[in-house]
């Protein structure tokens, strides 16, 4: 098919990541910007989280996820960004052409730079294989969210949920505050998924019960959840004998994790991590093909959105210097996790680079110290009190990446 | 002389803050954890009088979206949020609604005003597309 | 005065359906009763999916003979009923060398039923099609294929039902009574009548039978689970792969199959069960299916599960006999005007239409069975979008609007496709039903993206009220209602 739009740059998604990057792009001075989005209003998952204390770090003020997204759908209107709503993104190719459905029927583009900003989709109960039958009544928590705040559906009346993932958390409170009866949040790992301030304000608020290393083993009922069975596990995450505990329930609330959604960088053939699912990416946030930029959610799993648009921003500055031809550079060293570390985004980084490093720690730590190296020489080194799995931590080297050094490790140490 | 312990929910942070205090008032007397100064004002805060933002839905009459998200403009005293609620589930908004219009001049004689967090235009889609 | 039909049929799985639609070819009055919400809820809609060339059962047996016709005259059935089907092959191996006298008696006891393109492979010229492939030896069967069973299944009601046959489904037969002029059969209060029953009830095919005064059967179930994988695998496996079957386990052996979509199956366990419908997976089980798919093919051990199930076999034989159940189709010995199909498990779903001739022939013998002259075979269904060519897709978007939306993003499904599911002929309207014959919710996400989507067409565009949304069953409601 003959493309029948050509932009400088086009932004796949219209999230907080999208939106912010889109902005970014015009003012790095790209003329054509264009954003690919599904829903009829961009602002992505943002326009469902109804809740406050999105943007503290960005803006200082505890705003609600409409709200987020609001400034930045303003500010896109102001820098002229073209937004398609109502557009499904079907194809991408190495080349940066786009083949996508919507209101205009199928149509084909061709861009100079294409960021990914796709978000991340829900794991499913499949995925973690809860053994038990298959009745109504089973959610991921983004979805009894979305048919509790947009479309005035009432999930179920008694709920359990599995999982203390954010989502899974502000789930909690919101079920509980419309009326549904939320028995307790149950949760395999011996720590939290989510953060330590919405354990206080969404559970404890409210008096909902978390149960740490524990999991459901199994689910009953015909047609509709009748009982749910939990047990504690050990730290291989196997079943403790005799400690499991039927819950009476109409409703299983999932929050088991959040995957980066990139079937289509696949397609054009973005090399994916196993560890965070995202594309593995150089300290420009380019991909392993020239031209395709990732961020965001697509990218890692963000704990906050501000630090997704700023992300963006870094990712839309970069694919307009690739626009301009600016970067061709010869590509990196890797950037490894190394102890107590389980990943760090970017994957690979220039000698002579400062990259901005994002990382989570594999296991609670602290306090201790966040140490950068390349060989035996330190980079950087952070001391912190306290460092959990669910925050992400961010960091810029002090020095610069040394000429010759093989890789870069990230590491936490005691000391 | 009472003791305690709570978690700062002012920023992602989430310090662990430890207080001691008085507990005739009660008045917060010492406080340690907190990692900025926003932290003794939450924990004096949540000592006499706790507060938190009630956010949640309103109908929305002949809008494109069924609901529309709500926010309170400042904290509510916290044994305010179930009423708080319970008086929005008759509550109805006329479409079209502008993002930061006052849906309810004073929530429960508190003074603080209803807001709407987002704007809902007028008209209902027909399709798959859905309210987001 | 209740409705009376000169043939009732109880039981809407792929037999029961066969069934309907080759009796549809006369003029006769047909209905069929089915206790869930759709068709294909049971054993037909959770199992492997294969079209068996018919080596595994014995020669002389019934299944082995019905099999190899049904095999032959798949492809044809599904072109006219426009269902999937793909001749994949299959490859039947040892995974030790003590396995390979069993490979020769299959190959024999194949030839021996008449099942065309056997033979027997070295590894390396089984490695030639599945590189990953680690085994001593192979049967290779050129004739196996896959389809979609629920589509199948649905496909046949559909067109029973354009030629007449008459559905009752959310219809739980607790009930019959033989009288004069034939039964009555019934579900709760609801009653019909019937000159003639044939008994297709799977796994309650024996408690039909005695309803009706038969009460010379009995059903064992053999539960078997299931796992799903992402279609990031689907590279790994072109062509179905089954251990060596082992004599008194109940089934093929665990086996990993491709489906027409692109996902694999693994499974499925057999485990001998004392409900008739607790199809709920186990831990145990789950994590066998892992240790056995990676015997037969190490390189799954990467794939991701998108989901798991568990289908029930309804066999006539119990656990650890030796004897093999066959397929019992015919005149029951003790009531007239009774036709029994008890015991059809595996290969049911291939011999389903010729087990639907065989009923015809049967009833044949007693009634005059004139063939209607305004009889359809065909089926006509609409072409995927996501099988589309471009162009196709272009014009296809440009003539109908519905076409312009993605409502399944992992399947690519269209909202004029969920549309089209929606208007079933069968009057099908829960989530369940979609998803069967959309594909819809079926991928990696698992509905995460579409199942609200979906919600939002059956409320607005189907007025449906939201205490009356229904994942499947009367019981299986999704929403408490509206919040307020």
């Amino acid at each position: 098919m003959e493309p029948t739009l050509k932009t400088d740059i086009a932004v796949i998604g219209g999230g907080p990541a999208g939106l912010a990057a889109a902005v970014a792009a015009r003012a790095a001075g790209a003329e054509r910007v264009l954003v690919l989005e599904r829903e009829p209003v961009a602002g992505g998952i943002l326009n469902q989280c109804i809740h406050d204390g999105f943007g503290l770090v960005r803006f200082g003020e505890a705003l609600t996820g409409p709200e987020y997204a609001d400034r930045f759908l303003r500010a896109a209107q102001e820098a002229e960004v073209q937004i398609l709503t109502e557009t499904m993104t079907l194809e991408l190719t190495a080349e940066r052409r786009l083949t996508a459905l919507g209101p205009q029927g199928l149509f084909a583009a061709e861009a100079g730079a294409v960021i990914l900003a796709m978000g991340c989709r829900e794991r499913a109960r499949g995925a973690i294989q809860i053994p038990g039958t298959r009745p109504a009544g089973i959610f991921t928590a983004g979805t009894a969210q979305h048919y509790l705040n947009a479309q005035n559906l009432m999930p179920g009346r008694r709920a359990l949920i599995l999982g203390s993932g954010d989502v899974g958390l502000i789930m909690a409170r919101r079920l509980t505050l419309e009326g549904a009866e939320v028995l307790a949040v149950v949760e395999k790992l011996p720590y939290a998924g989510g953060l330590a301030r919405n354990i206080a304000q969404c559970l404890e608020d409210y008096d909902i019960p978390l149960y740490l290393s524990h999991t459901v083993t199994h689910i009953e009922g015909k047609q509709r959840v009748e009982r749910v069975t939990v047990a504690r596990v050990d730290e291989a995450g196997r079943e403790v004998p005799g400690t499991a505990r039927v819950y009476a329930c109409d409703t299983l609330i999932l929050s088991v994790g959040l995957i980066p959604e990139n079937e289509l960088s696949l397609k054009a053939g973005v090399k994916l991590s196993p560890v965070t699912g995202g594309a593995l990416v150089d300290e420009d946030l380019q991909t392993n093909v020239p031209g395709i930029f990732a961020c965001g959610n697509a990218l890692h799993v963000h704990d906050l959105v501000d630090y997704a648009s700023a992300e963006a921003e870094q990712a839309a500055r970069s694919a307009v210097a690739f626009c301009r031809g600016e970067a061709a550079l010869p590509p990196g060293i890797p950037v490894r996790p190394a102890a107590g570390v389980r990943y760090v985004v970017p994957f690979f980084a220039r000698p002579g680079s400062r990259p901005l490093l994002s990382l989570r720690v594999s296991a609670p730590a602290g306090p201790g110290r966040l140490v950068v190296k390349a060989g035996e020489q330190v980079l950087a080194a952070r001391k912190f009190t306290r460092l959990l799995p669910s925050e992400m931590a961010r960091l810029t080297p002090r020095l610069p990446v040394p000429p010759g050094a093989a890789e870069m490790e990230v590491l936490v140490s005691d000391a | 002389m009472p003791e305690k312990e709570m978690r700062c929910i002012i920023c992602p942070a989430g310090c662990v803050l430890r207080l001691s205090y008085d507990a005739d008032g009660p008045a917060l007397l010492a406080l340690s954890g907190a990692d900025c100064t926003r932290g003794r004002e939450y924990a004096e805060q949540e000592l006499t009088d706790p507060r938190r933002t009630l956010t949640s839905t309103v109908k929305v009459r002949g809008g494109r979206f069924p609901l529309v998200s709500v926010r309170s403009a400042a904290p509510l005293p916290k044994h305010l949020l179930r009423p708080a609620i319970a008086l929005l589930r008759d509550l109805w908004a006329e479409a079209p609604v502008e993002a930061g219009s006052v849906l309810l001049d004073d929530i429960l004689g508190t003074g603080t005003p209803l807001l709407a967090t987002r704007a809902v235009p007028s008209q209902a889609i027909k399709s798959a597309m859905i309210a987001l | 005065m209740e409705k009376h039909f000169d043939v009732l049929i109880i039981g809407g799985g792929a037999v029961g359906c066969a069934v309907a639609r080759e009796l549809s070819r006369y003029d006769l009055t047909i209905a069929l009763a089915e206790k869930e919400s759709d068709v294909a809820r049971g054993t037909s809609g959770k199992n492997s999916a294969v079209v068996h060339a018919g080596f595994n059962n014995p020669p002389g047996s019934l299944a082995a003979r019905l099999c190899v016709e049904g095999c032959a005259g798949f492809a044809a059935a599904c072109r006219e009923l426009g269902v999937p089907y793909k001749r994949t092959g299959k490859l039947v191996v040892a995974t030790e060398t003590q396995d390979l006298p069993a490979l020769e008696r299959l190959l024999a006891q194949g030839r021996r039923n008449g099942v065309p393109d056997l033979a027997l492979w070295t590894p390396e010229q089984a490695r030639e099609r599945l590189p990953s492939l680690s085994c001593h030896g192979a049967l290779w069967s050129g004739t196996t294929a896959i389809t979609n069973p629920l589509l199948y299944t649905i496909a046949l009601a559909e067109n029973a039902q354009a030629n007449g046959v008459e559905f009752f489904l959310d219809f739980p037969v607790d009930g019959i009574t033989r009288m004069e002029d034939g039964f009555i059969v019934r579900a709760g209060r609801r009653r019909l009548r019937a000159d003639w029953l044939v008994n297709a009830a799977g796994l309650y095919s024996d408690l039909v039978a005695a309803w009706a005064g038969d009460d010379g059967h009995r059903i064992y179930p053999c539960r078997g689970e299931y796992l799903i994988l992402d279609k990031q695998a689907a590279e790994l496996l072109g062509t179905p792969v089954y251990p060596v079957p082992r004599p008194g386990i109940g089934g093929l052996g665990v086996h990993l199959t491709p489906t027409v979509d692109g996902n694999i199956l693994i499974g499925p366990s057999a485990e001998y069960i004392d409900s008739r419908s607790d199809d709920g997976t186990t831990a145990a089980v789950m994590a066998l299916l892992w240790t056995e798919a990676a015997r037969l093919l190490p390189a799954l051990a990467q794939s991701r599960v998108i989901a798991s199930y568990a289908g029930l076999r309804a066999k006539t034989v119990p656990a650890g006999a030796a004897d093999f159940g066959d397929f019992i189709a015919e005149h029951s010995s003790k009531v007239p005007k009774l036709i029994n199909l008890v015991g059809i498990e595996s290969p049911g779903l291939t011999a389903s239409l010729p087990l639907a001739r065989l009923v015809a022939r049967l009833l044949g013998g007693q009634l005059p069975l004139r063939p209607r002259a305004d009889f359809r075979p065909e089926r006509q269904r609409a072409q995927r979008f996501r099988d589309m060519t471009p162009e196709a897709q272009r014009a296809a978007a440009a003539a109908d609007p519905a076409t312009r939306e993605i409502v399944c993003r992992c399947e690519t499904v269209t909202r004029r496709e969920i549309l089209d599911a929606l208007d079933n002929p069968l009057g099908v309207q829960n989530l369940t039903g979609v998803k069967a014959r959309s594909r819809a919710m079926t991928g990696r996400c698992q509905g995460g993206y579409c199942q609200q989507r979906i919600v939002a067409v059956l409320r607005n565009e189907y007025g449906l009220k939201p205490e009356d949304l229904r994942l499947n069953g009367p019981e299986s409601w999704l929403f408490a209602g509206e919040v307020k």
